[in-house]
């Protein structure tokens, strides 16, 4: 790898740290900052999480217990030091250790928040990287077929499911697909997530509707802006120059037509996964996958400021890791560009 | 005790979905092969009566548990699936009917023995009985799972009964507990390993009701985990733990140790049983109805969707039951919010309200539920029905006393208020309109205010100070009882020392010396009949008082897949018996 892509690999990597740091500042303000500034005591924090007619001294033992009657800077101190060197929580007759990266442990579940993220995780990522298959390579085809055919019915049709596609929210295709494929037609019952490690099979089959709805939308979307990059594309004096020197016309479409459309492509796929990886609410919850997307609605349903905490500095990881992979991948797609 | 309302994502897709479901549903043979003993046979009678063995049960739940951990559980669908791994001292009986309210012996022999005095309570445990590794369960391990509910700051989410009722109410619980055996608590004691002694400050005359909530249920110190004890607890009943991942999925096998001879509140039918936590609801409802899952663990009914699908078509209205939830929801009527401060004022209020309206706007007499006209529910013990404001011979509200009302309370022109409502529910919602909408007919005006539900009690209608700076003369509010009796239902609405600075469920604010003492009475009257006389006393006051306004004595529909056995209706929960289900 040249020494340039490192240098700009590491320098990337720098302003990952910072961005996430900026990131849980943000969100740490926004759940513990602002609810005081608004007038919220600690105590009232505090009882959120404790159950019904609990007596005052149990409401001054859960703020406490979680550190709501620390200063906020302390409290945010602890949790970067959590991340980054782990901490203990007192479980009752002994302590659990969280061990780096802690990301805290759950007012509601009483447990460390990052082994229940990372074991949605692979839900979450067998979801988004199954449905992005589906749609970059649909909808880039798609696109692509519609802008050379300009006009044709199939053209119309391909835009007008597209439209579709684009318009129609998850919770609505999901449940028709669920109602028709999993009850009316049992074709895919009863889903619920099989890891791809105990049976690749099963990991599949009940993957197969959420994929589909999943891709549904986001193909739509990547169909109608392949065929408006190839049509602009397609229309530029260097394809007129590559079919002047004879090139057939199968190489003019894909290495120089397709290359070209594909750069906002890349770019906009990349932002796409990224967000994904960090939870595809709708769908998970359509389809009642156990994964990110699900525990950032539970979480932010319990109010558990850890978990929502967590999966909100996921999520950014995501997004910045997939913006980094998206520059590496421009040099590839687009050879002007260089480190 | 909670019982978690369920939330639709998906109101559009629904529609579809249920438009799709209504043009092909009846294609399931499934759900229609099998016959079944009719609408509401759960309610009164045990349906699919079977001691057939084998299979795996199914519970779908749209949520997770608070803990699966006995002593921290506050939700009635966990203290009913806790029956399953877990004895108490007492329960309740297993059968439908009123007489499921009764309570019984389950680890002990008979129910509590009273000292003279009525400051001790004796239970003596069944012999034999063995947690899921063979050893034999002591009196030492109930008193230690007490103990455990006094660690708060660990267990946070069960009830404080032992905390507010036994001697020693500062002890720290066993994890702070200097005694090397960690059972220090003096409130109660041990004499032998079979006998347990409960030591009250004063008399509680409902103090087995409290011994049958699943804290009682006994914990071997040496296997407490402390907050990890909810992914393993170890089983006294029929059931135990096979694996648990938090908040998707546990399973229980068949607990080898169990003896049916001790128990006969539970049966041990199924080979396993299989709990999958946040499904999507609408899910749930189609997978009862194709025989994907067996129970909605939540047991509150189903949702819009399904509940219209099973309701118009028989093959499945007859695997339905339309029970009568436990839950009251009623709209406080705060006395120390001006003009209510005057009775008159409050008793207008009570006569304006249109009681179809209220009842419309919790979904009808199906999914909503009946009108009520007492804050006793009929499933409660001591419930005798009364009318005070006409709620029921003019359910449309009665104006012509309503003015009488506001005149006797210098306000013939009417008032203004504020009404609190929880934002995000919009049953609540609807209600608080149509509340609105009944007292403008009196000249009444009322402003309506939305609070975020998860905080409507902590910070808002729950703060008094926050109440009267604000005027809020009307809250929206609900209440299921913690046991099936008068003290459950009314104390912690309606007794004046339960009001509190914040978290207050008393939003009427009543402070009525006589209530107060009728309450102090109730609880030392040891008599039940006579208790429970006390307890409509109390219900006859409060509404004379005009705190609260009945608005329905909460339903549900319930669906039973007619595969399964044994199903009835536990008035107690208002859901299935979870202890005795069984699969053809």
């Amino acid at each position: 790898m040249p020494q340039a892509v490192i240098a700009f690999i590491v320098r990337r990597l720098i302003v990952t740290v910072f961005l996430l740091l900026v990131v849980s500042l943000i969100t740490f303000g926004i759940f513990f900052l602002i609810p005081r500034l608004a007038g919220q005591s600690t105590y009232q924090l505090a009882e959120q999480y404790v159950g019904r007619n609990p007596t005052p001294q149990t409401i001054r033992l859960i703020e406490r217990k979680l550190g709501f009657d620390q200063p906020l800077i302390v409290q945010y101190g602890r949790f970067i030091k959590g991340i980054v060197v782990g901490a203990h929580y007192n479980a009752g007759p002994d302590k659990t250790y969280c061990p780096p990266p802690c990301f805290g442990y759950s007012f509601r579940d009483q447990q460390p928040v990052w082994p229940v993220m990372m074991s949605d995780l692979p839900v979450t990522a067998s979801l988004a990287f199954g449905a992005a298959v589906l749609w970059l390579v649909g909808g880039t085809a798609i696109g692509v077929l519609s802008a050379l055919r300009r006009g044709s019915f199939f053209d119309r049709a391909a835009m007008g499911i597209a439209l579709a596609g684009v318009s129609l929210p998850i919770f609505f295709t999901g449940l028709i697909a669920l109602e028709l494929f999993s009850f009316h037609w049992p074709i895919f019952p009863n889903i619920q997530f099989v890891p791809l490690s105990q049976n690749p099979y099963l990991w599949a089959r009940n993957l197969v509707l959420p994929w589909v709805t999943l891709a549904f939308l986001y193909a739509a979307l990547y169909a109608r802006l392949t065929r408006a990059g190839m049509l602009e594309t397609m229309g530029e004096d260097y394809i007129r120059t590559a079919r002047a020197k004879g090139l057939p016309e199968r190489k003019v479409i894909v290495k120089h037509g397709l290359r070209a459309a594909l750069t906002p492509i890349v770019t906009i796929f990349g932002m796409d996964l990224g967000l994904l990886l960090g939870g595809a609410v709708l769908t998970e919850f359509t389809f009642s996958l156990h994964g990110l997307g699900l525990f950032t609605v539970l979480a932010i349903q319990n109010n558990d400021l850890p978990e929502i905490l967590g999966v909100v500095m996921l999520a950014a990881f995501f997004v910045v890791i997939a913006n980094l992979i998206v520059d590496i991948l421009y040099a590839v797609v687009d050879p002007r560009v260089r480190y | 005790m909670k019982r978690r309302t369920t939330f639709g994502l998906a109101a559009i897709g629904t529609v579809a979905a249920l438009a799709l479901a209504a043009c092909g549903g009846s294609s399931k043979p499934t759900s229609q092969s099998t016959t079944s003993a009719g609408f509401n046979a759960g309610i009164t009678g045990v349906v699919n009566s079977s001691s057939h063995t084998g299979g795996t049960l199914v519970f779908d739940n749209s949520s997770t548990p608070d803990s699966t951990d006995p002593g921290n559980t506050y939700y009635a669908n966990m203290w009913n699936v806790a029956r399953l791994y877990g004895r108490a001292l007492v329960t309740y009986k297993t059968t439908p009917g009123a007489s499921g309210d009764q309570i019984v012996p389950d680890l002990a022999t008979s129910l509590g023995q009273i000292s003279a005095d009525g400051l001790t309570w004796t239970y003596h445990l069944k012999p034999g009985v063995k947690y899921e590794n063979g050893t034999a369960v002591t009196s030492q391990d109930v008193k230690y799972a007490v103990e455990r509910t006094y660690a708060k700051d660990v267990l946070p989410n069960g009830p404080g009964y032992f905390h507010l009722l036994l001697t020693d109410p500062n002890y720290p619980g066993p994890y702070k507990d200097k005694a090397p055996d960690k059972l220090g608590l003096t409130g109660v004691t041990t004499p032998d390993s079979s006998t347990i002694v409960f030591h009250l400050q004063k008399p509680f005359a409902d103090f087995d009701y409290v011994a049958a909530i699943p804290q009682t249920v006994p914990v071997p110190p040496a296997k407490d985990t402390g907050a990890n004890y909810q992914l393993h607890p170890v089983s006294t009943g029929p059931y135990m733990f096979q694996n648990y991942t938090l908040n998707k999925q546990f399973t229980l096998v068949k607990n080898p140790n169990w003896s049916a001879s001790s128990d006969p509140n539970a049966k041990q039918l199924a080979s396993k049983i299989v709990f999958n936590l946040n499904v999507n609801a609408d899910t749930i409802d189609n997978n009862l109805i194709h025989n994907f899952a067996n129970v909605d663990q939540e047991g509150s009914g189903v949702q819009a969707a399904a509940r219209s699908q099973i309701l118009s078509t028989p093959s499945l209205k007859q695997n339905a039951d339309n029970a009568l939830s436990g839950f009251l929801w009623f709209t406080y009527i705060n006395q120390k919010v001006a003009p209510l401060t005057n009775v008159h004022c409050r008793r207008a209020v009570e006569y304006a309200a249109d009681k179809v309206a209220y009842q419309t706007a919790y979904g009808g007499p199906v999914a909503g539920g009946e009108i009520a006209s007492t804050v006793l529910t009929p499933t409660i013990v001591g419930y005798q029905k009364f009318d005070l404001y006409n709620a029921l011979s003019q359910p449309h509200g009665d104006v012509a006393k309503a003015k009488q009302e506001l005149t006797s309370c210098g306000q013939p022109n009417g008032f203004s208020t504020t009404m609190a409502f929880r934002a995000d529910r919009p049953k609540e919602k609807a209600t608080a309109t149509a509340m609105q909408q009944a007292l403008s007919r009196v000249g009444i005006k009322v402003t309506l205010q939305g609070y975020p539900s998860g905080k409507y009690f902590t910070d808002f209608a729950g703060v008094p100070t926050y109440v009267h700076q604000h005027n809020l003369g009307l809250d929206v509010g609900g209440w299921a009882p913690d046991w099936p009796d008068g003290y459950g239902m009314l104390y912690y609405v309606t007794a004046g020392p339960a009001i509190q600075p914040a978290g207050n469920t008393n939003i009427g604010e009543l402070n009525d010396p006589a209530v107060n003492s009728m309450f102090d009475k109730a609880v030392a009257t040891t008599d039940a009949t006579a208790r429970n006389a006390i307890w409509s006393q109390i219900d006859k006051q409060v509404m004379s008082d005009a705190v609260i306004l009945p608005g329905v004595y909460a339903k549900s529909l319930l669906y039973r897949p007619p595969n399964m056995t044994n199903v009835f209706v536990q008035r107690y929960y208002a859901m299935y018996n979870y202890s005795t289900l069984g699969l053809k």
